[in-house]
Order: structure tokens, then sequence, then C-alpha cells
């Protein structure tokens, strides 16, 4: 018993294969092959979340021809978020601007500095900040007080004459 | 690359004596036997490999499950849907569990046909039945999860037969239930059976049936007595 102490000893039969060391292989191959499906497919599994690609949510507010220029308007909104198989639904807000009806600008309404929501003054054509006084410009940015950046904003896109846009902050304008 | 694999696995034999187990399980002596009288020998195996299919891809679908009335649908479909080859593994699951009850049951009719059950493999048989009890078990309560029509109704029968049994019954079927009527406590209540009890008490008996099986060795085919002891 030269070969003590090891499993794969005496089982391997030499250069010639025998029938029996040929069953051997044929069953060890055949248990690697299911073990392998299952586990690549079960790893697979494990892991998808990895690869998952993030869902764009775009949020119809409504034909775009509603808001004029110059005046900027808030728009209220339902945000609907799938969380993995649940459906949240949120209820929110956005302001949109336009320069020219073709432009649009969709701006969080929440004031950079802490969140207070700010309305549109028209008579001085500035948004303001009830807050701590903060005003910003029609285009969103700093005219004066505490806020450390522009007001944020959301990616918009024009389908079909109706307004989309995609209430993720983009940091800064 | 022989050799470094010898080394390897005489490193692992002489520190946990796994050779011997090896020994033990894989190349103990069983009876001879061939043609469709060997293969009827693989049973038990067979059944063992589907329950460790059922652990893997039962565990998997838990990563998406919520066993309550108002997700456990939805949560179903997200996994056959959305999950990436979720389809498959819930399909493994599905299909394993009737195929389990199937092995298990020709596994049982085996050991009856060829009297494998006697002296003095009576322990194995009883703890056999206590897993066939058990596989049955697994199938209930798993039947009940995807929350479908199918699977509420057969629940209803199933807990309403329970039911039926004089005196108890009734007490029974609101054990099962988790109240008098099916809903939330009754998911909550097979899930846990489901995936912790069932299956860990089938650990337990498959180790020691396994453990008896390889005590007493396996029995041989039955002989008819006028052809001269020949299986
Ligand atoms: S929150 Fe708007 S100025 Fe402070």
């Amino acid at each position: 018993m030269e070969n003590e102490g090891c499993p794969c000893a005496g089982r391997d039969g030499g250069p010639k294969m025998t029938r029996q060391g040929f069953l051997a292989l044929a069953a060890t191959g055949l248990a690697a092959a299911i073990g392998a499906v299952l586990s690549a497919s079960g790893l697979t599994y494990f892991i998808s979340p990895a690869f998952g690609k993030d869902e764009e949510n775009w949020i119809d507010l409504g034909p775009a021809s509603d808001i004029k220029p110059g005046t900027p308007v808030k728009v209220d909104y339902v945000e609907r978020r799938r969380d993995a198989w649940v459906v949240n639904e949120k209820r929110s807000s956005a302001w949109i601007a336009t320069a020219d009806g073709k432009e649009f600008t969709a701006f969080d309404p929440r004031c950079t500095h802490l969140g207070c929501p700010y309305r549109w003054d028209q008579a001085r054509g500035q948004f303001l900040c009830p807050c701590h006084d903060a005003v910003f410009s029609g285009e969103g940015a700093v005219v004066s007080g505490p806020p450390p950046r522009p007001l944020d904003r959301y990616s918009v896109k024009i389908a079909g004459g109706r307004l989309l846009i995609q209430p993720q902050p983009q940091k800064g304008a | 690359m022989n050799q470094a694999f010898c080394r390897v696995a005489r490193w692992v034999a002489e520190r946990t004596g796994l050779d011997q187990v090896w020994e033990a399980l894989f190349a103990r002596k069983i009876p001879e036997a061939s043609g469709i009288a060997a293969w009827l020998y693989t049973l038990g195996s067979a059944s063992m490999f589907v329950f460790s299919v059922q652990a893997l891809t039962g565990a998997l679908l838990a990563m998406n499950y919520v066993p309550s009335p108002d997700h456990a649908y939805d949560s179903v479909k997200f996994i056959s849907e959305r999950v990436l080859l979720g389809s498959f593994i819930r399909g493994l699951h599905h299909w394993g569990a009737s195929f389990m009850v199937v092995l298990v049951v020709l596994h049982l009719l085996r050991v009856y046909f060829m009297g494998a059950y006697k002296y003095p493999r009576e322990g194995t048989w009883m703890v056999g039945v206590a897993l066939l009890l058990i596989v049955i078990g697994l199938g209930f309560t798993g039947y009940l999860l995807p929350w479908d029509q199918k699977a509420y109704w057969a629940t209803a029968v199933g807990t309403n037969i329970a039911g039926q049994t004089p005196v108890l019954g009734p007490y029974v079927a609101k054990i099962l239930k988790g109240g008098s009527e099916m809903g939330a406590a009754t998911m909550t209540r097979f899930y846990a059976l489901h995936v912790l009890v069932l299956p860990a008490l089938a650990l337990g008996l498959i180790a020691v049936h396994l453990f008896l099986v390889v005590w007493h060795g396996i029995s041989e085919p039955p002989s008819r007595k006028d052809d001269g002891g020949r299986p």
C-alpha cells in the first residue's frame, strides 16, 4: 500500500482504460457537468443585482405648450417608483421654465440651502425663498442669500409635444 | 499533476480522516446486482440529490420572496419575470418538489418489495417513513407560498380535510391556518415550516438514515429458494 492515504489511489487504471475506469470517469464527468450547471445558474441568480440596469423613470407632465415663456410654473405630479415587486407612489412637484417654448428647464422645488419650497415672484422675475431670504434668477442662479449652489435641475425631454422629466436632481446647473 | 493532487489529498486525509469517511460511504461493499435491480438501488441517492437541489434553489428563492398576502404573488412574479435566471431556479424548485415525492415513493416501494426493511433494518425503515412524511409536508407547505388561485384553494381543501377529523379536527385546522381564516398568519406559518422546521428535521433524520444505511450495509436483492439462491 504505497499510496496509502490517497483517495485517488488505485482508481485510475494505468495507461489502458478499463471498463470500470471509463464508467468512473463518465460518472464523475456527468456529476461535474450537473454540478457546474447548478452552481453557475445559482451563482448568476445570486449576483444578478450587480448587472441590473436602473430603470429610466420619465414622468409625463402634460402638453409642453401649457408652459408659457417667461413665467415658470409649478407642476404637481405623482411619481411611481418601482422597488423590486413594490410600486411606491410619491406626490411631488417641479418648477418648469422656458425662455422660448422650445427649450425647457425643470427645477427641483426645494431650495438648495436647507430645502424650503421657494416661489416665483412675477414682478421681480426671480425665485424667492422665504426661509432665509434667498433669491434665484429665472435660470436658477443664486442672486443673493445663503444657498451654496444654483437650483437643482431635473432631466427634461419633449416627446410628441408632451413634457417629460426625470426627477433625480443633477447637482448644480 | 496527479502527484500534487495526491499530496493535497493525503494532507487533508491525515488531518480529517476524510479518506475513511470516503471509504465508508463510497467504497463500501454493496450487493452484486445488475440490470434494473441495480438501478433500483440508486433511488435513495437520487432522492438525496434532489433534496440538495431543493435546498439550494430554495435558499435562492427565499432571497426574493415575501410570505405575506399582499406581496407573495408579486414577489414570485418578480422572480419569474425580472430576476436573471429566476424562472429557471423557480422551475427547478417547482419540478424538483414533484420529482422528490416520486423518487421517495419509488425508493420506499423498492425497499418494501425487496424486503429490505426487515431485521436489522427496521430503524432505517421507520426513519425513512418519517422522512416521507416530511417530504409530503414540504410539498404541502410549499404549495401555498406562490399565493395564486391554485395555491389558495389547494390549501383551503387541505386544511378543510384536516378539519374533518372527529373531535380534534377543528383544532388541527386552526393550528394549521394560524387562526380560523386562511390569511397572513397561514402564510407565515407555512413559510416557517417550509424553510425552517421541516428542512431542519429532514437534515437530522437524513443523517440518521444515512448512518443506519452505512452501519447495516445494503441488503441483498431477495432470492428464490428453489433456484439455488441465485438473485
Ligand atoms: S432654505 Fe432657502 S434660503 Fe435657507
